[in-house]
């Protein structure tokens, strides 16, 4: 071979090397272990629901402060508080790491027919303070969980209870209220503790 | 008279030991048992605990009954392409020798409508009219 073709070609090769070594390192910023960061995040639409408390809850609501949101109902004995217990140990983990911002953590009736604000109150205030219960109208429930890619519907009726299946992930909000990220189940403390600090811009 | 006395003792610890053989376990033991605190305004708890089958036979528990709840249900929690889901079973079957844990995210008990006491509350399980085990536990609260 020609030795300048050759010293070309090797150029060529580092440089192609050197290229695929930066462009992996710069496309993992951070190494999230669970959380999918939403490609092109995405706003909230127009919706109308309320609080434990009877106020209105909009898009507005989830400005200014990081959201954990979970979506569940009151009559659900297992998966529902226990979801709601582990989200309560991150936030207690996270602030005993000392983590400058800590997320609210949010419940989003997916029963509102049996969810009272009064009832949901007094479920979430349970876990702790700050929690926001969130109910209202169906169908307004509804525009907030088409937005954010949540499914629910009502299961099959044992008696004259019935369950709700819903979409297992916990919906990340950022501080403009924008869906940013989710984790999917099985939901893990440790996972949670890592991945936040990140996405919420604590730890680089 | 005291090798006749040590004999009758030699006897006694043969036939204690005897009873205590395995034989004599009872066929369902249950463990691990936790009932939750009934969520504020809810009316829903949740029942864990592991059942060991010591029998020969598998075991199928089709009811459980509490006198501190309206009803007792058999029921299944589990994720399907991301669904949460949960389904009540007829019946919990328990292969000989095995044993089978209900536990948070899957099998479990609902108990539903408490009618008083969480202090001392009682659990029977049957397997259709035959009955198997009582369980005797209390409430543990949320958390721990």
């Amino acid at each position: 071979m020609d030795p300048r073709k050759l010293i070309i070609a090797i150029t060529l090769g580092a440089a192609l090397a050197a290229g695929i070594f930066v462009a992996t390192n710069m496309s993992r910023p951070a190494e999230l272990k669970t959380a999918f960061k939403i490609p092109v995040a995405s706003e909230l639409p127009e919706f109308s629901l309320i609080d434990q408390s009877g106020n209105t809850v909009d898009s507005d609501t989830f400005r200014g402060q990081w959201d954990l949101v979970f979506f569940g109902f009151t009559h659900c004995p297992d998966v529902c508080p226990t979801t709601l217990q582990l989200l309560a140990n991150v936030k207690k983990e996270l602030a005993e790491s000392g983590a400058e911002k800590l997320p609210r953590i949010v419940l989003v009736s997916v029963d509102p027919e049996r969810d009272t604000p009064e009832l949901l109150g007094r479920y979430v205030d349970y876990f702790g303070e700050g929690y926001l219960g969130v109910t209202g109208e169906l169908d307004e429930v509804r525009k907030l969980t088409a937005a954010l890619g949540i499914f629910f519907e009502k299961a099959p009726a044992s008696g004259d209870n019935y369950g709700v299946d819903h979409s297992a992930a916990v919906i990340v909000l950022d501080e403009d209220g924008v869906f940013s990220a989710l984790f999917s189940a099985p939901h893990v403390v440790a996972n949670y503790v890592h991945d936040l600090p990140i996405l919420m811009g604590d730890r680089q | 008279m005291k090798n006749k006395a040590m004999r009758i003792l030699l006897l006694g610890c043969v036939l204690l030991i005897a009873a205590c053989g395995s034989d004599s376990l009872p066929p369902l033991v249950a463990t691990d048992v936790e009932i939750t605190a009934t969520m504020p305004g809810g009316k829903m708890s949740a029942g864990y605990l592991s059942l060991r089958n010591n029998s020969e036979n598998a075991i199928s528990i089709t009811r459980v009954t509490s006198p501190e709840f309206e009803a007792v249900e058999i029921h299944s929690s589990f994720i399907e392409d991301g669904i949460s889901k949960m389904r009540r079973s007829d019946e919990l079957t328990i292969a000989a020798g095995n044993t089978v844990t209900l536990q948070r995210g899957g099998l479990h008990l609902m108990l539903m409508r408490p009618t008083g006491s969480e202090n001392d509350i009682s659990l029977n399980f049957y397997s259709e009219e035959t009955f198997l085990l009582t369980v005797r536990t209390s409430i543990t609260p949320r958390g721990n």
